[in-house]
C-alpha cells in the first residue's frame, strides 16, 4: 500500500476530508503530521524564509516532521483560487517550490495546481494525473473524488453547528468533541482558519474564551449567502477568497442582534490582514470589535489581559443597558 | 474600621492600597517590582501592615496588573482583574463623568472611552513598546536627568524641538542628533514629550473618539511635561488625579468591596502570617510530557508547593486541587 503523508497545515483545517477520501477511495494510505506542537515550531522557523506568515512557517515544520516518516509521497498542492475570480493569497503559490527548495531529502512532492479562477478544467487534469498514480481506472477517479467532496460538505456542515474545522475534522475522525458549556456571550471570532483553528499559532483563543463564558460564533457558522450579499456592499470587490469570508461575516455579524461583540484574529506579517483588518474595524458601526495580532511569542499574558478586559467590557455594558444603573462608583 | 485591600503588580511598579468602606484612600504603598514580584507582595504587604492600627480590619483584597495571579496565590485575593477594569472603575469612582482615560504604564499604554461610566472601547499597544515609562526612564538616564525631575526641566521649554515619534530607536537616533546640533535639552525633553504624544495617539488612540473629560493616570503620568503636550495636541484639559500612580490598585480595591458586598461573603485573604513568615521561592522547569515542551513555573512556600502554570494543557495548573490549596492555611 502506497503511504501519502497529508502536513497538518494551511488548507489541512479545509481540505483534510476531501483528499484523505480521496487517497483512501484509491487504496492508499494516509499519514499526517501531529497537531502543532512547539518542536514543529521551532523547526518551521528554522527552515523557513523569515519574510513568510507564520502558519506558514509551521507548515514547513509539519512538512519536516512527515518527512521522517517513510512516504511513498508527500501531498503539498499548489493552492492559487478556489472559486472563480477570486484568489489565495499569493505566499500559497509558491510553498511547494519554497519547501522544495530549503528541506532535503523530500519524498516525491505532488503538487498538482488547484486553479479556478477561470475554469475547472485544469483541475479535473490535474485529479486525473493524480488518480493515475494509484490506478489506471477512470472511474474510480471520478468517484474518488466524488466522495471526497461528499467528506468534504459534511464536515462543512458539522463546522455549521459551532465546531471549529479543527473540531469537526476529530469529529468526523471519530473523535467526539464537547463544546457544550454555560454561555452567557455571543462572540465573533474571525481569522483565517488556518491559524484561529490551530491551537498552537492561535494560543487556543478559541477555548480560551469559550472557558471565559463565550458562545463562539465564526464564519462557518453563518449563512453563506449573507456572507456574500455583505461582502459586495464594500466598493471594491474583496479578491481574496478568505478575506472577503471575513469581511462578509464581521458585517453580517455586526447586523445580528444576538451578537455582543466580536474579535479579529490577524497574524502579523500577513498582507492580506493588514488591509482586510483594517476594513472590518472601520466598518464595523454597532458591536465592540477587537483587533489581535498574534506571532511566534508564547507569552500568553498580554492575550488573556485583553481577552478578558474585552469579555468584562461586553458583560458591563450589558448590565448598564438592562438596568440603567452604574454598576460600580 | 473596615478597610479593603487593592494591589496592582506591574512591571515596574508594585502599588497597594488600603480604602475604607466609602471608598477613601488611607494607606497607598508605591514600590519599584525590581523584577522580583514576590519580594515586592511581601514588601508592599509588611508595609501595609505597619500603617494598620488595632481598630482596622481587612474585609477584602483585589489584585491587578500582569502578577495578578502571582498576588492572588500569595495574598488570597477575592477579585483578579485585569488591568483595564481596573483602571476604569477607579476613574469613573473619582470623575464620575470621565470619557476618556488616558493609562501610560511601565511596559504598556492603553485608551479606555467610557460611556455612561461603562467601558465602550479600549485599546492597548500592540508589539511596539515605544511611547512608553521604560523609553522614558532609558532616554532620561541617557541625558543624566532624574526621571522624577524630567517633567519639570520639560515645561521649562520655550521651543520644543521636533523629534520623529514614530519608533523608539528612531527617536533617539533624532534626539542625539538634536543633541549635537546644541539644542538646550529642555527643548529636546519637550519634544521628546510631544513624540510620545503622537506616537501614543496615531497607535493607540487611533480612530478613538477622544472626548472631555479625559483623565491622565499611571505613573508616566507624574511628568508635567507630558501632562502639557497633551494639553496641546489634543487642544482640551487633562485631569491628573492626585493618586495617577496607584489608580490601578485603588480600581482592584473597589472592585473587591463590590464583590464581598454583592455576594455577601468573607474574604478569602490568607492572613498575615502565611504571607511574612513564608519563604517563596518560584523555580521553572521544562514539562517533558508532550512535545509542546512548556515553561511551567512552580511557586513554592518552603517545601509546600502552592501554584503552578505556564502549561498549555493545564495538566500542572490542576495538579493542585482547590483542598490541598485550602489546607495551608
Amino acid at each position: 500500500m502506497k503511504r501519502v503523508g497529508i502536513p497538518h497545515g494551511l488548507f489541512y483545517y479545509y481540505y483534510y476530508p476531501l483528499w484523505k477520501t480521496f487517497f483512501n477511495s484509491l487504496g492508499a494510505e494516509v499519514v499526517t503530521s501531529p497537531a502543532t506542537n512547539r518542536l514543529i515550531v521551532d523547526a518551521g522557523i528554522q527552515k523557513a524564509v523569515d519574510e513568510t506568515c507564520l502558519p506558514i512557517k509551521v507548515y514547513f515544520g509539519h512538512v519536516f516532521q512527515l518527512c521522517q516518516q517513510n512516504l511513498d509521497y508527500i501531498f503539498i498542492p499548489r493552492l492559487v483560487s478556489i472559486e472563480a475570480k477570486s484568489y489565495i493569497c499569493p505566499k500559497f503559490m509558491g510553498v511547494p517550490d519554497m519547501i522544495k527548495a530549503t528541506i532535503p531529502g523530500l519524498p516525491p512532492v505532488i503538487d498538482i495546481v488547484i486553479d479556478l479562477s477561470k475554469t475547472d478544467k485544469l483541475l479535473k487534469k490535474d485529479i486525473f494525473q493524480l488518480g493515475r498514480l494509484f490506478t489506471r481506472d477512470n472511474k474510480a477517479i471520478r468517484n474518488a473524488y466524488k466522495k471526497g467532496l461528499q467528506e468534504y460538505y459534511f464536515c462543512r456542515a458539522l463546522a455549521g453547528q459551532g465546531y471549529t474545522m479543527s473540531e469537526a475534522i476529530q469529529v468526523w475522525e471519530g473523535t467526539s468533541q464537547d463544546i457544550t458549556g454555560e454561555y452567557d456571550l455571543n462572540l465573533g471570532l474571525l481569522g483565517h482558519g488556518y491559524s484561529l483553528y490551530d491551537e498552537n499559532i492561535s494560543m487556543n483563543i478559541v477555548n480560551k474564551v469559550r472557558a471565559m463564558g463565550c458562545r463562539v460564533h465564526l464564519p462557518e457558522t453563518c449563512d453563506r449567502k449573507s456572507i456574500e450579499a455583505e461582502a459586495a456592499t464594500i466598493p471594491k470587490r474583496v479578491f481574496w477568497t478568505l478575506g472577503r469570508k471575513m469581511v462578509g461575516s464581521a458585517l453580517h455579524m455586526d447586523k445580528r442582534k444576538d451578537i455582543d461583540g466580536m474579535i479579529y484574529v490577524a497574524c502579523f506579517g500577513c498582507g492580506p490582514d493588514s488591509l482586510i483588518g483594517e476594513i472590518i474595524e472601520r466598518k464595523i458601526k454597532n458591536k465592540p470589535f477587537m483587533l489581535i495580532t498574534i506571532d511566534e511569542h508564547t507569552g500568553e499574558g498580554g492575550l488573556v489581559t485583553r481577552l478578558e478586559a474585552f469579555c468584562d467590557m461586553l458583560r458591563r455594558r450589558r448590565a448598564s443597558s438592562e438596568n440603567n444603573i452604574s454598576s460600580h462608583g | 474600621m473596615q478597610c479593603y485591600l487593592g494591589v496592582d503588580i506591574g512591571s515596574v511598579s508594585s502599588n497597594f492600597v488600603l480604602l475604607d468602606q466609602l471608598g477613601r484612600l488611607h494607606t497607598k504603598i508605591y514600590l519599584r517590582t525590581e523584577g522580583n514580584p514576590v519580594n515586592a507582595i511581601k514588601e508592599g504587604y509588611a508595609r501595609i501592615k505597619d500603617s494598620l492600627s488595632d481598630n482596622i480590619t481587612l474585609k477584602g483584597v483585589g489584585s491587578t496588573g500582569s502578577g495578578r495571579n502571582l498576588a492572588e496565590v500569595l495574598l488570597g485575593a477575592d477579585v483578579v482583574k485585569n488591568e483595564i477594569t481596573a483602571h476604569a472603575v477607579a476613574a469613573s469612582h473619582k470623575y464620575s463623568d470621565v470619557k476618556t482615560i488616558i493609562e501610560i504604564g511601565g511596559q504598556d499604554s492603553k485608551i479606555i472611552i467610557l460611556k455612561d461610566g461603562i467601558v465602550n472601547d479600549f485599546a492597548m499597544n500592540t508589539v511596539c513598546a515605544a511611547g512608553t515609562g521604560s523609553f522614558l526612564d532609558q532616554q532620561a538616564s541617557r541625558l543624566n536627568i532624574a526621571i522624577e525631575n524630567f517633567g519639570t526641566r520639560a515645561v521649562k521649554s520655550r521651543q520644543p524641538v521636533r523629534i520623529a515619534g514614530r519608533c523608539g530607536v528612531f527617536a533617539e537616533s533624532d534626539m542625539i542628533h538634536k543633541q549635537q546640533m546644541g539644542y538646550p535639552v529642555e527643548d529636546i525633553i519637550m519634544g521628546l514629550c510631544e513624540a510620545l504624544v503622537r506616537n501614543y495617539l496615531n497607535n493607540v488612540g487611533k480612530g478613538k473618539k477622544i472626548e472631555e473629560p479625559i483623565v491622565f493616570q499611571g505613573g508616566v503620568a507624574a511628568n508635567t511635561g507630558l501632562k502639557k503636550a497633551f494639553e496641546k495636541i489634543l487642544n482640551a484639559s487633562i485631569n491628573v488625579p492626585e493618586n495617577y500612580e496607584v489608580m490601578g490598585a485603588i480600581g482592584a480595591a473597589i472592585l473587591a468591596r463590590e464583590h464581598i458586598e454583592q455576594n455577601k461573603t468573607t474574604t478569602s485573604f490568607k492572613g498575615e502570617k502565611f504571607i511574612l513568615d513564608g519563604d517563596f521561592k518560584t523555580s521553572s522547569f521544562e514539562c517533558k510530557g508532550c512535545p509542546n515542551l512548556c515553561e511551567v513555573v512552580q511557586i513554592k512556600r518552603d517545601a509546600q508547593p502552592l501554584a503552578y502554570w505556564g502549561d498549555r494543557c493545564k495538566k500542572w495548573e490542576t495538579s493542585l486541587d482547590s483542598q490541598c490549596r485550602l489546607k495551608i492555611v
